[in-house]
């Protein structure tokens, strides 16, 4: 539990000429294995560029970051996404595929080109078939995503980054845009993969009532700086306190 | 500079627009004066003495221009194919969200090269090549289509949604798979949407290249027509009317279902 898993060094990315700064502007953290983290902050505050530079999706301009206790660069990447999982926002899944083949792609770092030009192992199909089968979308395995609400889309995304068995997950925005039930059961299942797997969660979040109710702990993003940085608990205070 | 013109457009927003509007009357008058068209030679009494010759049509060269309308059709197919086959690496050459600039920059300027040749063109180099006939033809509406399924092609790959390609990326995805797995599925509807309606294109883009030797009914037409035969030329117009609609209907359907999907 106490060792780090995650740990940013004075992270900073390329100058915005819109924001008339870089996003990410020095960012100092380290995530715990095992733990439950909340990113939250305004819009442009550098949330979802701070998660998608843990996985080699923005460039960084100075300071590191070290998963697992390897630096990221473009040599450790493909090994780091083996044991990263990623949700985006509104799933982004190939809405064209079905079901079980959006999950099987979550494959594809253990799996050659060649291996996939035909389609996917047997092997894969089940394993996929299983994770649907926990997410209650057994049924709806052959059916094209379009076609599925956007609370089951985003189960198949969570299948997704689960079949290749992460340590880390990373959710950006898993929520914004579901229904009220559909949030819950997403937040419901990152939680139960934090606890009954001990899977380590990182996700950005917008509402706060959220981040206290399933997050252990809240980290909070200014201008690309973080200006909070404790228990998820408290956070609601912080902004009391900081909006007075 | 700048700033005056930005505090100029933010008070008077309708000057911006009455400039607008003055620049685009500009622009149609200038263009007008160029065609240097005089209305007074204009007889709509010229125009119904010569629609007047088609009539009646003469259906006793009917076999002679089914014949030639499959004949353009069988073009079409072959044309529309080599055209797609060829289309395809070039739109990814040119797709800004897969390609290197400076091979986008190559591949964009290979696609406006091609689309600058008239098709007319294209059927005399390739008459010259292969001799008068179909094949000659087949191979111009080939290049010809090129210049347009490459680009209807890149927009579908550039239109692709980022973020799905981003998660395939972060699950490891070599290039290949994400081509096969994210790009292919998401532009294969509208892809396949755009060759029907360049083979429904083709098949009129063909009737012209005949006026070069170059296959199909075109030649056919322009023999008529050449030879003051206008009701046999009717025919085959209406030949080519009938099957130009009932392929546009079948291609607007199956459009129709691809795109939905």
């Amino acid at each position: 539990m106490n060792k780090s898993i995650i740990d940013c060094h004075k992270v900073e990315t390329s100058y915005t000429k819109n924001l008339k700064r870089p996003i990410l502007n020095g960012i100092n953290c380290e995530i715990k294995r095992g733990e439950f983290v909340a990113l939250l902050g305004l819009n442009g505050a550098g949330k979802s560029t701070l998660l998608r530079s843990m996985v080699g999706l923005v460039p960084l301009q100075k300071g590191a970051i070290r998963i697992n206790g390897t630096l990221l660069d473009s040599r450790s990447l493909p090994g780091i996404r083996r044991q990263v999982g990623m949700l985006f926002q509104g799933g982004g899944l190939i809405n064209q595929l079905s079901a079980i083949e959006n999950v099987m792609c979550g494959r594809f770092g253990s799996r050659t080109s060649w291996q996939t030009l035909f389609g996917f192992p047997k092997k894969d199909r089940r394993h996929a078939l299983e994770l649907l089968e926990q997410f209650g979308l057994r049924e709806k395995a052959y059916q094209k995503t379009s076609q599925l609400s956007g609370g089951q889309q985003q189960r198949v995304a969570i299948a997704r980054a689960l079949i290749q068995s992460p340590e880390i997950l990373l959710a950006d925005e898993p929520i914004t845009g579901l229904d009220v039930l559909a949030c819950q059961q997403v937040m419901e299942t990152l939680s139960e993969l934090h606890s009954e797997l001990g899977m380590t969660i990182v996700t950005v979040l917008h509402d706060l009532g959220i981040a206290a109710e399933y997050a252990q702990r809240a980290i909070v993003l200014d201008e690309g700086r973080i200006v909070y940085d404790g228990a998820a608990s408290e956070v609601q205070a912080y902004f009391n306190i900081n909006n007075k | 500079m700048k700033k005056n013109v930005f505090h100029i457009s933010k008070r008077f927003p309708w000057l911006i627009r009455l400039l607008v509007l003055c620049l685009i009357i500009s622009t149609y008058i200038w263009a007008l004066q160029g065609l240097q068209t005089d209305f007074s030679l204009f007889k709509w009494s010229y125009v119904t003495d010569f629609l007047s010759r088609f009539f009646p049509p003469d259906f006793s060269v009917l076999d002679i221009a089914i014949q030639r309308l499959i004949e353009t059709i069988q073009m079409s197919i072959w044309g529309t194919t080599i055209g797609a086959i060829l289309s395809l690496p070039i739109a990814i050459l040119s797709a800004r969200n897969i390609a290197p600039a400076w091979l986008q920059v190559l591949a964009n300027f290979l696609q406006n090269a091609v689309r600058s040749v008239p098709s007319i063109i294209l059927g005399l180099i390739f008459v010259a090549a292969t001799g008068l006939g179909a094949s000659a033809g087949t191979l111009a509406l080939g290049i010809y289509t090129i210049g347009y399924l490459g680009k209807f092609y890149q927009e579908g790959i550039e239109a692709v949604n980022p973020r799905s390609l981003e998660s395939l990326r972060v699950a490891g995805a070599s290039k290949l798979q994400i081509f096969q797995y994210g790009i292919l599925p998401q532009t294969l509807p509208l892809g396949l949407g755009y060759t029907l309606y360049m083979f429904e294109y083709n098949i009129r883009a063909a009737s012209v290249l005949g006026l070069v030797g170059a296959g199909g009914i075109g030649f056919e037409l322009k023999s008529y027509i050449d030879a003051f035969e206008y009701n046999k030329a009717l025919t085959m117009l209406l030949v080519l009317l009938f099957v130009v609609t009932v392929i546009d209907a079948i291609s607007n359907e199956l459009r129709h279902r691809l795109e939905s999907k």
